[in-house]
């Protein structure tokens, strides 16, 4: 799978005339990125900008040729976005409706959003929560659930933001599990500063800046040292 | 209560014909005077959820309510009236009751949702559309499990405070949490690529 590189230049977000994110200007290629950071140094909203859920307030975002700013529903079909709380993200009362909901959306045909319900449940081994009700499902099986919701509209991109943040250790390992398994690219949005041992960059946001940005070994390094500061 | 996934004979008839005969039913049922007919229908209609392969244990607790309810409306009824007209009154909400959880209970919820967006489809005349009824509905479902899990976190945690009952000291909490899965979930619509446009909608 060819991956379109995400570039973000000269990015400004302002939130009630406070900087949330400063002069980023960064190219994103690698397959597996992290990002980390203290709470509220703007990490959240540097993740929310790569599917334009977030518009810069200066500067520009694009996903290949495309600018979120103009482009955002197209951009939507290519980075898939998997929130901190499934239960908000999920929309439907059952676990197939949920997932078939963003396939309706791209306006796929009854038959074939069907098989790629079944596919994905399948590929993820959830097949048998198919037609569970979805305030039923334990918080591990609701995140595997969001997640399945995402990758059935088969982006390039999948965006996660804290995604292990409401999960035991347990289901936090299955879910890394599947993160590691996704052909697609995958930006994490963590504290979870295991997940990120096998990736290949890390960025380290601090005051809505980006402090590091490097292999996650030395990034991990610095936010300890920044942490300890 | 939403239908998991049944397959008795009566989740291989089309929604429109199974809704339309409840209809027909429910105002048939209300033509109808003579008790033992009325008895004879509620029988039929037993029948009818009993061979439906539903799952009980999802039906004890809405059977013990109505059955509760009823027999409430039944002395009242009878203290007022007369216990035949009592007991036919009872006889019919039971049919009909018992009827509408044996189509609900074996109609898939997104089949449910297109014969909704079909009977709904002339609100389009008047500006209306239909997809996002339906839309509004089905998250509504969705929704009050989560909405009723927060109130049972607030109580628990104003309880745990020391606090007694208090509507407004629920209520602001309650609604603050509910404004924010709002908005969570409308980021969740956006980035789901959810386009409220009805002309190019296919819900």
């Amino acid at each position: 799978m060819e991956l379109p590189s995400i570039r973000l230049e000269n990015v400004f977000v302002r939130y009630d005339n406070r900087d949330v994110l400063r002069q980023i200007s960064i190219d994103l290629d690698e397959k597996r990125i992290g990002i980390i950071g203290a709470n509220g140094a703007g990490k959240s909203t540097l993740s929310r900008l790569l599917n334009g859920l977030v518009l810069p307030t200066e500067g520009t975002v694009h996903i290949g040729e495309l600018n979120t700013r103009e482009h955002a529903k197209q951009i939507r079909r290519q980075v898939g976005f998997v929130f901190q709380n499934p239960a908000n993200q999920i929309i439907m009362p059952i676990v197939s409706d949920d997932i078939a909901f963003g396939l309706k959306n791209l306006s796929l045909p009854k038959n074939e959003r069907q098989v790629r319900v079944a596919q994905t449940l399948g590929e993820l081994n959830i097949s048998h929560l198919a037609d569970r009700e979805t305030h039923t499902l334990s918080g591990g099986e609701q995140q595997m659930v969001a997640l399945a919701s995402v990758l059935a509209m088969r982006p390039q991109t999948v965006v996660f933001d804290e995604p292990t943040t409401m999960l035991d250790l347990r289901n936090r390992l299955a879910f890394q599990k599947e993160i590691a398994k996704l052909s697609q690219r995958a930006i994490v949005v963590t504290h979870d500063l295991e997940i990120l041992e096998d990736f290949e960059r890390v960025l380290v946001v601090t005051d809505g800046t980006i402090a590091f940005d490097g292999p996650p070994a030395e990034a991990i390094a610095h936010y300890r040292q920044w942490s300890h500061a | 209560m939403i239908a998991a996934n049944n397959t008795s004979y009566l989740a291989r008839i089309k929604p429109g014909w199974k809704f339309g005969a409840l209809l027909v039913l429910s105002i048939a049922l209300y033509l109808i005077t003579n008790w033992t007919v009325l008895l004879a229908l509620f029988i039929f209609s037993a029948a009818i959820l009993l061979s439906a392969r539903v799952d009980f244990k999802q039906l004890r607790l809405p059977l013990i309510s109505i059955t509760i309810i009823l027999g409430v409306v039944f002395i009242l009824l009878g203290l007022q009236t007369d216990w035949l007209n009592a007991l036919r009154s009872v006889l019919r909400l039971l049919t009909m009751c018992l009827l509408a959880y044996a189509v609900s209970l074996t109609t898939k919820f997104e089949a449910m949702l297109e014969l909704f967006q079909q009977v709904a489809s002339p609100v389009r005349f008047i500006g209306g559309n239909p997809a996002q009824i339906a839309l509004a509905l089905s998250m509504t479902i969705r929704f009050i499990p989560e909405l009723k899990k927060v109130y049972t976190e607030v109580r628990e945690a104003q309880h745990a405070r020391g606090l007694a009952n208090n509507p407004l000291a629920v209520t602001v909490p309650l609604v603050i949490r509910s404004l924010k899965i709002a908005d969570e979930t409308a980021e969740a619509l956006d980035a789901r690529g959810y386009d409220s446009e009805p002309a190019k909608r296919r819900f």
